[in-house]
């Protein structure tokens, strides 16, 4: 069955990354991709690593799961690795015809694998730790400054929370009416690939139907709610930067530091 | 005056198209504060349209409706003639905003800016009014038909509505659904005083009214207590509409020339009736 899809990747548990506050992770993420991309040396980058490391193990999320959210980019680590080999400078280790492998090669190609797992690994504590709701929610608390620039910041922030309301919904549909055009002879499992496009169309009017169907009642359901957009909205859950994040903030201010001498101090690798 | 005033209600879609129709025809109704009133009639009776224009959300096309004393056609005041009835649809799917229980019940007093502890005491009742605050951190999408329809009620009454008008509640419903919002809606309107105006097309759930309001064509056959209504199956018959089977059985034997003291409404007392007649029978 579709519907059984998880929406986003979050998995419930009490942990101090799931307790910390959702725009503290977001920033924090960013942090951490920034650091990971201005690494010049093995041991600064040791220090994003371990910086992550430290997140994921607050996580409370067994190794395994992360391990999986490596899994679908696994091609494109062996490819960048493999051409990174071949691309160095210096004396060649090994020479193959006109391909050489030199030493700087297979330091570059280790690099850049550290580099893009620990980036996936970043983002995959983020989404691992942060309900769907709570990250819209920060993202539009992040992004209110920008209202006054007359970015519509709110409805945004409106427009994601009813779609992540209403995906599960819709595939659910899909389905019904996938089974219900089964039943009534159509094929979608067999032909080419422009004879199954085709077949989907038969899918995809009656989905689209519906959900204007949907949006209609859904949008005298929020006016009769007395939805009138973003102004004199006021919140039912606030964010509040609790003990956690400041211990979270200090931290990340030490591994700043740290980052930062080991950086200045030994030469860049690349 | 009472709580809603439909005064010469007139109302057509589209207006300024040609095939114009009007769907209803001069409505006159009173609902006191803490009826509990079921609106019966057929499809395209203009029972939908009834629902919409009790909180504003249709605007009569002449004539006024009044609730609590403002004009819905006041459009600075529309806020509080929302705040004060509130809707339920008929597809439980599509009237819930946010991904979490609680968030959707909290949508209404967010929205009227209520402060935020203010709200989060306001979601916990009302989610226990209904009988859902143990759910209230679940998906929307994962609860029954019944159950999302008492969220949805839950969305209302966080609103500290004083009416809610249901429209077809229980149509999508299956039977343990439709008995689970049939028993909120009744306690509702038992425990807090809460006036109800059901729309429906089920005989069974309008006898459970207090008063019974039978719309055909855009127009009141009849309004009155279950008991007057139900007990001109004739008439009712005439204009094609059901009576509860109870109230259908006893009408068929009486053509069969089986007649029996009283119309039953419901079952139970359907049974009570025959168990005393055939105990008379046996004397």
């Amino acid at each position: 069955m579709i519907s059984d899809i998880t929406l986003g990747q979050y998995f419930p548990a009490k942990s101090p990354m799931h307790r910390t506050d959702p725009r503290m992770k977001i920033c924090l993420t960013v942090f951490a991709i920034v650091l990971i991309f201005v690494a010049r040396n093995f041991l600064s980058l040791a220090v994003s690593v371990l910086f992550i490391g430290v997140g994921m193990a607050c996580s409370k999320i067994p190794l395994k799961l992360y391990l999986k959210s490596l899994k679908p980019i696994l091609f494109i680590i062996v490819f960048t690795a493999v051409l990174n080999i071949f691309y160095g400078s210096g004396d060649p280790l090994v020479q193959l015809g006109w391909l050489k492998i030199t030493l700087s090669g297979i330091l570059n190609s280790v690099f850049v694998s550290i580099r893009i797992v620990t980036l996936i690994l970043a983002s995959s504590v983020l989404t691992f730790t942060t309900s769907p709701t709570q990250l819209t929610d920060a993202i539009e608390r992040l992004l209110r400054p920008l209202a006054k620039l007359h970015v519509p910041v709110h409805e945004f922030a409106m427009m994601m929370t009813i779609a992540l309301r209403f995906v599960p919904t819709l595939l659910e549909e899909t389905d019904k009416i996938m089974s219900a055009q089964k039943a009534r002879g159509a094929d979608m499992e067999s032909g080419g690939i422009v004879q199954r496009i085709k077949a989907l169309v038969p899918v995809l009017i009656p989905l689209f139907v519906s959900a204007f169907r949907r949006a209609y009642d859904l949008a005298t359901a929020m006016e009769s709610r007395c939805y009138h957009g973003g102004e004199g909205r006021t919140k039912m859950k606030i964010l509040k930067f609790g003990h956690t994040d400041w211990v979270v903030l200090v931290f990340a201010v030490l591994a700043l530091g740290l980052f930062i001498t080991a950086n200045i101090l030994i030469p860049p690798v690349l | 005056m009472a709580f809603i005033e439909v005064q010469n209600v007139r109302f057509s879609y589209d207006t300024e198209s040609v095939d114009s129709r009007e769907v209803l025809h001069g409505i006159n109704l009173s609902i006191e504060a803490g009826e509990f009133v079921a609106l019966l009639g057929h499809n395209g009776c203009g029972k939908s349209t009834m629902a919409k224009l009790f909180n504003g959300m249709l605007l009569p096309t002449s004539g006024s409706v009044l609730v609590d004393g403002i004009d819905t056609q006041d459009e600075a005041r529309q806020f509080e003639v929302r705040s004060r009835v509130g809707l339920v649809q008929q597809n439980p799917d599509n009237q819930l905003v946010a991904g979490v229980v609680e968030e959707d019940v909290a949508f209404g007093p967010e929205n009227l800016g209520v402060p935020p502890l203010e709200i989060r005491k306001r979601v916990d009742e009302a989610l226990k009014a209904v009988d859902m605050y143990e759910y209230r951190e679940h998906a929307p999408h994962k609860l029954s038909g019944g159950q999302k329809q008492r969220v949805a009620i839950a969305g209302i009454i966080a609103m500290e509505t004083r009416c809610i008008v249901l429209d077809e509640p229980t149509a999508m419903l299956d039977p343990r659904g439709r008995v689970e919002v049939m028993e909120t809606i009744q306690r509702l309107n038992r425990e807090k005083q809460i006036t109800i105006v059901l729309i429906t097309h089920y005989m069974d759930e309008a006898v459970q009214a207090g008063r019974v309001v039978v719309m055909d064509e855009g127009e009141i056959l009849t309004d009155g207590s279950p008991r007057e209504v139900f007990s001109d199956v004739e008439f009712l018959k005439r204009h094609d509409l059901d009576v509860p089977q109870a109230t259908e059985l006893v009408y068929r034997l009486a053509a069969a020339g089986i007649k029996l003291p009283e119309i039953p409404l419901g079952e139970e007392e359907c049974v009570r009736l025959f168990r005393r007649y055939l105990a008379g029978e046996a004397h």
